[in-house]
């Protein structure tokens, strides 16, 4: 019963909003279906332009939320509420904007106006997704270190390592130097997102000791460099794990919100062309 | 075993003094008090805080005396077994002993302040995604000034900045759909129809080029006939009228556009049913049938006729009863259909025909496969009804059709003595001499006498023809044959459909017009109402072999003599330009 004191803003009020957007977009359909429009139903009916103007408020609320969200508060009217709402309401929209275009697209500001909200409504799904899914495996990995313990714990393998590669040939050393300049926060975003990083240094340096003559193989400064090397990896892969998963976590609102804004504008300049050449 | 302590401090000017002690005992402490082997001078470190005890084999053992931990290599822990060989970082509060291994088996503790050698890391931008792409904030400013700049400002500022008769650019993106065949040319014209801003298309703009368009009726009559909508047409009304939408009536109210490549899609029957639904109930005084839909509400077809043979079609008469007109023509065309009659022996003795007479043999259609030409005498009659009088030698002399003057100067100086001349026509197979069926108009008499005869009800002329004498001498009546008896509703013969006539009765022509049976060329062989429904049902039916006809099938709402607006006569056009022809 750990988390029954607990109702996060997806179950709000036992699906309130779910239920309400369920509703909405069925009523919709059901316009759809019998509204009297002619020829075709389209955003230029008296029912298209009824479902556009409820669709374009409904847009320009849900992008409120983001200044909704920098005020927290509780009760009736709570950010969680409000939250539920965003979520179940961005929903339905797909439905209400659908019906609007009347199915009726081409490559036009309207239908962009209509693409780039299908992107914010996925990359908001993706998000909740990710919300949903992600936490527990990004708690596992940590294993109760912090942010900031990881980078202390990758700070002191490297001063220990900068310290061990001292009585090192240069060859040696110079594998040992090129593994700790490389900056474990740098990588592509494809490479944060994927968690795999085929130019890892650390991983060079690590094969090319494996393979190093036996002689040298044998020094007890080469196999303590060793070590360290290997604990750095491990170190560097926890690293990258956390960041794959943070970088999940994340990049959906990267997509969002410029879209979201990138939305407001197309559908301004969609509403304001429809009606200067009416 | 030795541990060997090197402290590391700064000076106040960033100089580094190096310290080294060793210490030959099996244990160290560590804490902040004077006494201990490793005296760390920090608050955040104990008294007491830990044993850092020789454990064999070179390995340390660190353990916590106190109730605060230590961190290992990054970790929080309070016990920890060290390889000196592997070595190992340890951190007691500010402070960092490193353990390693020295060359003579030493274990080396390297103590210095922790934070000195520490480069800043913004720790929140370093774990984010920010660091790996362009800032939110900015990338939702530059899309959106783009669009708004590309989609909006563009066409906005070209619209109100533009010369005279040039084009506004950048407003293709805001075209939502493409015009129709018609209209197609004026895509890249939008302002040639948007004419002002936040205007809605007017009808005075469509008439500018559809100059000749006439008004389905008076307007007196229209606003009477129009259906008073219900409440939430009222309500629709009045707010299309509050944004300044023109209407009813306007043209845009039918022809919509932007509805895709191709012709422009016919009006749909509910826009005539509004009106012609219950019309009665309207205007009262009108003698026009109600009609809402082609297979349920729609009056009988009443063709245009002419009451008086030869004069202009004067009166409408109802079909699907006993409908009739005056053609002027004696025309029985059972007596020319039956497959066992007369004149199909004579078509079959005759190369050119070879068989039984049919439709086409004397009914020939127009260029455009609409209609069918008037019969013509000579081309479709003469070849058994043969105005052959006389013969010299091997010619024979034909009279000239449609001239009576002609003929009767032709019989009066015909040659008196003929012969060999037959008298009226044949049975088939039989021959005058010297060739086939011609007349004996007489008995080789006066020419006065002849002409009396031909123009006799058993004549040449009268066997066709009504024989009148009008302004002292003798004629026929005209023969009228109109080329089109519905003057509101289209027919085309064109169709495939209609050409094989899958009509009620049968196939071919006969399987709408019932010639076959007809004895007179009075009655009026047009399929009725109930014919026509055999296939064509209203717009909304869905019964299978049925095809679906709105009233803009047949009728068109301006008056014109040409074929209403359809699709069928652009098909071709309509799928040349959607393979991208022009």
């Amino acid at each position: 019963m750990a988390d029954a004191g607990h109702e996060g803003f997806l179950r709000h009020r036992g699906f309130r909003w779910l239920k309400l957007a369920l509703a909405a977009s069925f009523i919709a359909l059901l316009g759809y279906i019998f509204a009297d429009v002619g020829p075709h139903p389209n955003g230029g009916t008296w029912y298209g332009y009824t479902l556009g103007t409820i669709g374009a408020l409904l847009i320009v609320w849900l992008a409120l939320l983001g200044i909704r969200k920098r005020a927290m508060t509780r009760g009736k009217w709570s950010l969680k509420a409000w939250t539920s709402a965003h979520v179940y309401l961005g929903l339905a929209l797909i439905v209400i904007a659908t019906l609007h275009t009347g199915f009726q697209f081409g490559w036009n500001v309207h239908t962009l106006a209509y693409a780039l909200m299908v992107l914010v409504i996925a990359s908001g799904i993706f998000g909740i997704v990710a919300y949903a899914t992600l936490p527990a495996t990004l708690s596992n990995n940590r294993e109760q270190m912090t942010q900031t313990q990881m980078v202390e714990a990758l700070r002191a393998t490297d001063r220990q390592l900068l310290d061990a590669a001292q009585p090192l040939p240069q060859h040696a050393a110079d594998r040992v130097r090129i593994a700790l300049a490389q900056d474990a926060f740098g990588g592509s975003l494809l490479r944060r997102l994927s968690g795999n990083y085929p130019a890892c240094a650390t991983q060079r340096a690590i094969e090319q000791f494996n393979t190093e003559d036996p002689a040298v193989a044998a020094d007890p400064a080469v196999i303590r460099v060793e070590a360290l090397l290997n604990r750095r990896k491990a170190l560097l892969e926890r690293m990258r794990r956390h960041l794959r998963l943070k970088g999940l976590l994340e990049v959906w609102l990267f997509v969002h919100v410029p879209a979201t804004f990138a939305l407001l504008a197309a559908l301004t300049a969609h509403v304001v062309s429809v009606f200067y050449y009416w | 075993m030795t541990f060997r302590l090197r402290t590391i401090d700064q000076t106040a000017d960033g100089r580094e003094i190096v310290r080294e002690k060793d210490l030959g005992q099996p244990a160290l402490t560590v804490g902040r008090a004077a006494e201990n082997d490793v005296h760390l001078p920090d608050l955040a470190v104990e008294a007491q805080h830990a044993r850092i005890a020789d454990s064999g084999d070179g390995r340390v053992r660190v353990e916590a005396v106190g109730t605060l931990g230590f961190t290992l290599d990054g970790r929080a822990t309070t016990s920890a077994l060290i390889d000196s060989r592997s070595g190992a970082e340890l951190r007691f509060g500010s402070y960092r002993i490193s353990v390693a291994r020295a060359e003579d088996g030493a274990v080396l503790l390297t103590i210095q302040p922790a934070g000195a050698a520490a480069e800043p890391l913004d720790e929140k931008r370093a774990f984010s995604l920010a660091r790996s792409l362009p800032g939110k904030r900015a990338m939702a400013w530059l899309l959106g000034l783009a669009i708004l700049g590309l989609f909006l400002a563009w066409p906005i500022a070209s619209n109100l900045t533009r010369a005279p008769k040039q084009s506004v650019r950048g407003d293709a993106s805001w075209n939502p759909g493409p015009l129709s065949l018609a209209h197609h040319a004026l895509t890249d014209n939008c302002e040639s129809c948007h004419v002002r801003a936040f205007e809605a298309v007017r009808s005075e703009t469509c008439q500018t080029c559809h100059k000749d368009v006439h008004d389905h009726a008076q307007p007196s009559r229209m606003a009477g006939a129009r259906e008073v909508p219900g409440l939430g047409g009222r309500f629709l009304e009045s707010v299309a009228h509050s944004f300044g939408k023109p209407g009813p009536g306007a043209c845009v109210d039918c022809h919509t556009e932007h509805e895709g490549a191709g012709p422009m899609q016919p009006t749909r029957e509910k826009f005539c049913a509004d009106c012609h639904g219950t019309l009665d109930q309207r205007l009262r005084d009108t003698r026009l049938g109600n009609a809402a839909d082609f297979g349920k509400v729609h009056p009988q077809f009443r063709p245009l006729v002419a009451t008086i043979p030869g004069a202009k079609p004067d009166a409408r008469v109802s079909l699907g009863g006993d409908a009739r007109e005056a053609s002027g023509l004696t025309f029985p065309h059972r007596k020319h259909l039956d497959a066992l009659g007369g004149a199909t022996r004579m078509a079959m003795s005759l190369g050119r025909y070879g068989k039984a007479l049919g439709c086409s043999d004397c009914h020939h259609p127009t260029e455009d496969g609409v209609r069918f030409k008037p019969v013509e005498m000579i081309r479709d009659c003469e070849s058994c009804h043969s105005l052959d009088y006389d013969m010299v030698g091997p010619t024979s002399r034909t009279l000239r059709h449609g001239d009576i003057a002609q003929m009767t100067a032709d019989l009066s100086a015909a040659d008196r003595h003929v012969e060999p001349i037959v008298i009226g026509r044949r049975r088939p197979g039989e021959f005058a001499a010297g060739g086939r069926y011609f007349s004996r108009f007489s008995p080789p008499v006066s020419g006065a006498a002849r002409i009396g005869q031909a123009l006799s009800r058993d004549g040449v002329c009268g066997e066709c023809h009504t024989p009148v004498f009008r302004g002292g001498q003798w004629t026929v009546v005209p023969v009228g044959q109109p080329a089109r008896y519905m003057q509101h509703g289209w027919f085309s013969h064109r169709p495939l459909r209609h050409r094989e006539g899958r009509g009620p009765l049968g196939r071919d022509c006969a399987g709408c017009h019932a010639a076959t049976t007809s004895t007179t060329s009075a009655d009026l062989l047009l399929p009725d109402l109930k014919q026509c429904r055999t296939c064509h049902l209203g717009e909304s039916t869905t019964l299978a072999n049925k095809t679906p006809s709105g009233c803009a099938m047949c009728h068109g709402y301006h008056p014109t003599v040409a074929a209403p607006r359809s699709p069928w006569p652009n098909a071709k056009r309509a799928a040349t330009l959607r393979q991208g022809g022009t």
